[in-house]
């Protein structure tokens, strides 16, 4: 194999070439440079190429235009509805909710709130990393302000179903965030059939930018929410400061370019992801973490029995550029929050692999990696204890 | 997949090709076994030896962990071979560590091949 293969696109997406000469024309000296809060003409031209991005955005999520607030990404998305709304309803109630699968963006936001003297109830999955409707139900209380339920969970691909989740909180005049940073992009999404309040989005995981996300704010009811930053007014005050036109631009060109095929690209990827796991089935000891379906159509989360994670990713190095079941952040060995959240042991979770495909996996990249990982499974355990599939799993 | 860089030479060397990994069948030549596991540790070894007249002719090794342990074991076991048993065992974890330029926080998994060496020599002295 002459490189490795690069089967993390749920950290982030190669920039769709599309996308970057979209953002390239945008730097250009020509190009809409000018500040696009200027009433000029040359601020009008890049403003009328934000709304433009904006209807991309919007029209890929099944939004309005106006419910769009561009923020630096899914991370500042998920700070902003979970802090701004908890803090705008302070004075109706202070309990929360949200699952112990949300992405750190949440989690960490929901632990300041926390310190902040907000009530939190926090919803565990069962073994198919599924969060179930009923179990929102059975949580929310008068006082509850908000639940917090991400749509694809980012290290397995196992689906909520966020729908029945929206309609539950709907009837019960609760906020519902969504953490949609996985899906966008990969699947239809229409936020306006979820009943969700608040719906957080990010370029670099669908072909576009690092640095610009969104997020999507229910018209009506607008859901009250305290913004973080202050100065300016952009983003109708939610979320101040001069627009990144170019980032902006970029993102709004990788919601077209993922919208043109869509299903056909979701049915491509699934069924290469389906490939892999097949492929792997040689190796034996192997198991899926999370349910099968339904699931993101990139996302195959993996364990080897017998298999010391780090050993693993060194015998990888040069074959497969994915994660570790270590958390996602970093080169931490602390084991994930998710995987852990399934029940899985701490040697369990090093055992894991997350392998992520997305536009640009071909079948030739999957059947290589599929055997280079036997391979190196094989190998580990051919000198390994031999009891070592029974203890480490 | 992380970290990729982490690893000296000599360790990628010795991950790469374990040229004492396996085991020992017994034979006429006898053959001490020892084991030391210390799963929350990250660490499992069984070494094998086959010993004449307290010499150590040749030693094997199974271990489950992570790519310095790995490596470690594959030196110490090369390490055994030729050289009194009594003598080879009193391996140091530290210099261990010094050789492979391990990170500090290995040091424990380390001290596991010490502990399975003292299991293999008390084995050694002990009557058939």
């Amino acid at each position: 194999m002459s490189a490795a293969v690069y089967l993390d696109y749920a950290a982030s997406w190669p920039v769709h070439p599309g996308v970057a000469a979209a953002m390239a024309d945008c730097l250009a000296p020509d190009g809409p440079h000018a500040n696009p809060s200027s009433a000029h003409a040359a601020g009008r031209r890049a403003a009328a190429a934000i709304e433009a991005a904006r209807a991309a955005v919007a029209a890929l999520v099944g939004a309005q235009p106006a419910s769009i607030v561009f923020t630096s990404g899914a991370t500042e998305s998920d700070n902003l509805a979970v802090l701004g709304a908890a803090r705008a309803g302070r004075p109706r109630g202070r309990h929360l909710v949200a699952s112990r699968i949300e992405h750190r963006a949440v989690v960490d936001a929901c632990r300041q709130l926390e310190r902040e003297g907000f009530e939190l109830s926090w919803l565990h999955p069962g073994p198919a990393g599924r969060i179930e409707p009923w179990q929102v139900e059975e949580v929310l209380r008068p006082d509850t302000l908000l639940v917090s339920v991400m749509h694809g969970n980012n290290e397995t691909g196992v689906l909520n179903d966020v729908a029945a989740i929206g309609a539950a909180c709907c009837a019960r005049g609760v906020l519902l965030h969504v953490d949609a940073a996985q899906s966008v992009g990969k699947l239809p999404l229409d936020v306006t059939a979820w009943q969700a309040d608040l719906v957080a989005f990010t370029a670099h995981k669908l072909g576009g930018p690092k640095g610009i996300g969104a997020l999507y704010m229910r018209p009506q009811p607008r859901p009250a929410i305290h913004p973080l930053q202050f100065g300016g007014g952009q983003e109708r005050g939610y979320r101040p400061g001069t627009l990144a036109t170019h980032q902006i631009v970029g993102f709004g060109v990788a919601c077209d370019l993922a919208g043109a095929d869509l299903e056909a690209e979701a049915a491509r990827v699934r069924g290469l992801r389906e490939r892999l796991w097949q492929g792997l089935q040689a190796a034996g000891g192997v198991w899926r973490n999370g349910a099968a379906e339904p699931s993101l159509p990139g996302i195959l989360n993996v364990g080897f029995a017998g298999i010391e994670g780090e050993s693993l990713r060194l015998a990888l190095e040069d074959v497969v550029l994915a994660s570790s079941g270590s958390a996602c952040s970093s080169a931490s060995a602390e084991p994930s929050h998710v995987l852990k959240a399934l029940g899985l042991s701490d040697l369990g979770c090093q055992a894991s692999l997350r392998l992520s495909l997305g536009r640009w996996t071909t079948t030739a990249e999957v059947d290589s990696v599929a055997a280079a990982i036997v391979a190196a499974v094989v190998r580990l355990r051919g000198i390994a204890p031999a009891a070592a599939p029974e203890r480490i799993r | 997949l992380t970290p990729a860089g982490d690893y000296s030479a000599l360790v990628r060397r010795l991950f790469a090709a374990p040229a004492h990994a396996g085991s020992l069948a017994p034979g006429p030549v006898p053959v001490r076994a020892a084991e030391a596991i210390a799963l929350d540790r990250g660490a499992w070894l069984q070494i094998t030896a086959r010993l004449q007249a307290g010499q150590v002719v040749e030693a094997r090794f199974l271990a489950w962990g992570c790519p310095h342990f790995l490596a470690a074991c594959e030196l110490v076991a090369a390490g055994l071979e030729g050289r009194p048993l009594a003598r080879a065992a009193a391996v140091d974890p530290r210099a261990l560590a010094r050789q492979l330029e391990a990170p500090p926080e290995k040091l424990g998994r380390l001290l596991v091949i010490e502990d399975a060496l003292r299991e293999l020599a008390a084995a050694a002295a002990a009557p058939q």
